[in-house]
């Protein structure tokens, strides 16, 4: 079965090419989208786990890093600081504001740091130092042709683009780093509110344990201390931002994916079929010669199976092909096709459409015609 | 030449519809994930749109609501209040939180509302009150469904505990569900004294809103002014821009995918008739009315296959809209043109594979065994 299978797509290499480049291209569409969706996730986590802190100390009730407003007490930090076991704590701040000229605008979450929190590694360009320096994501960097020099105006307020970083941005959208000079600059200058001392400045105090203290201990000794704080894990932290990762974007990304198994069974089905169709001639002969359904089945599934197999690397390698195309196009998008979970699933998924797809053509088989083999071709 | 493969298609209606379905499938999924982008573009606007007035004033460089950032003294909104032109000028506090409703956790936008800012508002209500007290909450009706409370349920904004007093109508978008807060809750938990988000003013009778912002914002410091028009075309701007790049690739891929499905039906179509093809050389007929017949035919399945999608998109959407009552989905004309386009684009490259093959069928065929 398997031979006569073989023999059928290395008739016609044209056609068996362009089967398996259709059955490829549906798989690295199925690969984009739940890449697409994974990195979404990862994005959100290594928001928090690339800030370089164990513990996060957030406001009361808040449990998340991006997309929640956090103000803690500007003077939260001295008696973080003072909890037996806190190595260090350090400042930051982040919120969301929008970036660009009118008509041609995107949203930055703009996270402000001073002596930890910052970008991860400078792509182009220097760290912050001076007060209004900024450092700025790839993927911002890119959309606008920013360079480190050029001007980088939020809120009216004029920045210094200082450097740009990669992989720091999540919820689609790109961060850009500053200090709290520049921060304090930017709300004086905008004339926010009438007094600064008692304005939300600290969104999260991350924490550097002393040497030999116990993360969980000194998290709910903080806790004692500051009543109106809540201290987090950065896995804890990065775990919640996930969960709400998914419920924003799970729910449409689900159906996106459902839809193209759905269109990728379509398409297997399509194919199949076609061939199926090509070959009554031959599954005539099959049964004039004795041959039962089962056996044509089975040589129906092995044709999908072994198109399968050629297609599937072609078609992981086109989806990586289009991942890193978007990622070098658009950096504040990552599109995870080779993370090995997300391959696993694809390949079950894609497993199950082929065998569905190749159940489409069944009543065709079962009518073959075996006088069909005594008639003139 | 035409009427031939035309006939052939004819007689092979299932393999047509067949392939007709491929390429529609490849378009369906372009057509609803750029109805997802424009549906969610326009919901999120809902509250600018039906708050309706006549100019936005916010913090100077701020331009738009969604996903910004905007604080102003609260003193700025009597001072606008006392201009010529204006009516009214209601300030409203505004701010990008979590909401937890029976243990979910949901992105959510907070407005707080001052006493008596019916105004700024929810603008159509399921169940109860409109405004909210201290310590009271009016979320949207979609949130209530997903999560199974009612009024009288009692949820947590950011870490205050609220009694939900009201379900409100079209305050819902899955990026952007706006829920309604007293302002000094609000102002507790932002911990922001004496500033407001922005301020919604209402012009006087007949007095141009375009001249008003640019009143506002020669009258008073630091504030930006835009009218209702210019502040809603951003956010909706805003809101596209986030997925204009992915609608973009996803296009690509689709139409590649279309491409190679259109290129493999029209090759099966002709190398099936492989022995007509060669006895029509045969007797005289030239390459280029078989390419134009094949291109014809590579047309006929393309133009299938969009109408099919939108036949499909146009069934799916109220099915999609019922299993996933987050997602809005609109389907713009701009859409359906860029999908037209990309259509001709498509049938004309998936030609070329078939073309080739006829340009290499030998008439000699014809007269063998």
């Amino acid at each position: 079965m398997w031979h006569l299978a073989y023999r059928q797509l290395t008739a016609e290499p044209l056609r068996s090419a362009l089967t398996a480049c259709a059955v490829a291209a549906t798989i690295a569409v199925i690969l984009v989208l739940r890449g697409f969706e994974q990195g979404l996730y990862a994005q959100l986590e290594a928001a928090v786990t690339t800030r370089g802190a164990p513990l996060f100390v957030a406001q009361a009730g808040v449990s998340n890093f991006i997309a929640v407003r956090s103000s803690l007490p500007q003077l939260a930090r001295e008696r973080v600081e003072a909890v037996a076991g806190v190595g260090e704590a350090h400042p930051v701040t982040g919120f969301f504001v929008t970036y660009g000229p009118e008509g041609n605008r995107t949203p930055v979450y703009l996270l402000v740091h001073d002596t930890l929190g910052g970008p991860v590694r400078i792509v182009e360009g220097d760290p912050i130092r001076a007060g209004r320096d900024a450092v700025i994501d790839a993927g911002l960097a890119k959309r606008y042709g920013l360079r480190p020099g050029d001007p980088l105006v939020i809120s009216d307020f004029r920045f210094r683009v200082a450097g740009i970083t990669r992989g720091q941005s999540a919820m689609l959208t790109p961060f850009v780093f500053i200090g709290y000079d520049g921060l304090i600059d930017l709300f004086l200058e905008s004339e926010i509110a009438p007094d600064l001392s008692t304005f939300p400045l600290l969104s999260f105090l991350l924490v550097e344990l002393a040497p030999g203290a116990q993360a969980k201990a000194v998290a709910q000794a903080i806790e004692r201390a500051v009543p109106e704080a809540d201290v987090l894990t950065a896995d804890e932290l990065a775990a919640k931002d996930v969960a709400l990762g998914q419920e924003l974007f799970g729910p449409i990304m689900g159906a996106l994916i459902g839809l193209a198994y759905l269109i990728g069974i379509l398409v297997v089905g399509l194919i199949v079929y076609a061939d199926t169709i090509a070959r009554r001639r031959a599954f005539g002969v099959m049964k004039a010669l004795g041959f039962r359904l089962r056996h044509m089945l089975a040589a129906v599934a092995a044709q999908t199976l072994m198109l399968l197999v050629l297609a599937w690397p072609l078609g992981v390698g086109l989806a990586f092909a289009v991942a890193t195309g978007i990622e070098a196009l658009a950096p504040v998008y990552r599109v995870y096709v080779l993370e090995p979970a997300g391959l696993a699933w694809a390949l079950a998924g894609v497993l199950a459409m082929a065998l569905a797809g190749a159940a489409l053509p069944l009543r065709v088989v079962a009518r073959a015609d075996p006088t069909i083999a005594f008639q003139g071709e | 030449m035409l009427r031939w493969l035309l006939k052939t298609l004819w007689l092979q209606k299932a393999s047509l519809v067949a392939s007709a379905a491929g390429v529609a499938g490849a378009f369906v999924l372009v057509v609803i994930l750029h109805a997802v982008f424009a549906g969610e573009s326009r919901q999120m606007v809902a509250y600018v749109r039906h708050a309706a007035a006549d100019v936005w004033v916010m913090q100077r460089g701020v331009v738009n609501m969604h996903m910004a950032s905007s604080f102003v003294w609260a003193w700025k909104a009597k001072r606008i209040a006392e201009l010529p032109g204006v009516r009214a000028a209601t300030p409203i506090l505004y701010s990008g939180t979590v909401i937890r409703i029976a243990g979910r956790t949901m992105i959510a936008y907070a407005v707080g509302l001052e006493p008596g800012a019916r105004r700024a508002g929810p603008w159509a209500m399921a169940a109860g009150k409109a405004m909210p007290g201290r310590g009271e909450i009016v979320l949207p009706r979609v949130f209530a469904e997903m999560t199974g409370i009612g009024l009288g349920a009692r949820v947590a904004l950011t870490g205050k505990t609220l009694e939900v007093v009201g379900l409100s109508e079209g305050t819902y978008s899955m990026a952007n569900p706006v829920v309604f807060v007293a302002a000094s809750d609000l102002e507790d938990l932002m911990q922001a004294r004496g500033t407001v988000s922005y301020i919604l003013v209402d012009a006087q009778p007949g007095q141009d809103p375009a001249e008003l912002a640019a009143r506002i914002e020669r009258e008073v410091d630091k504030v930006s002014a835009l009218p209702q028009e210019r502040f809603t075309r951003n956010d909706i701007q805003l809101a596209m821009q986030m997925g204009a790049e992915i609608i973009a690739f996803m296009t690509i891929i689709g139409s590649a995918l279309a491409a190679v499905i259109i290129a493999f039906s029209a090759y099966s179509q002709v190398a099936r008739r492989r022995r007509e093809l060669a006895i029509a050389k045969a007797l005289g007929v030239r390459n280029r009315e078989i390419y134009a017949a094949v291109a014809a035919q590579t047309a006929l399945i393309t133009v299938l296959g969009l109408v099919l999608a939108l036949l499909a998109a146009w069934a799916l959407f109220p099915l999609l809209s019922a299993l996933v009552p987050q997602i809005t989905l609109v389907l713009t004309a701009g859409a359906l043109w860029r999908a037209a386009a990309v259509a001709l684009i498509v049938a004309v490259v998936s030609a070329w594979v078939p073309a080739r093959y006829v340009a290499r069928v030998d008439p000699l065929t014809a007269f063998k065994g």
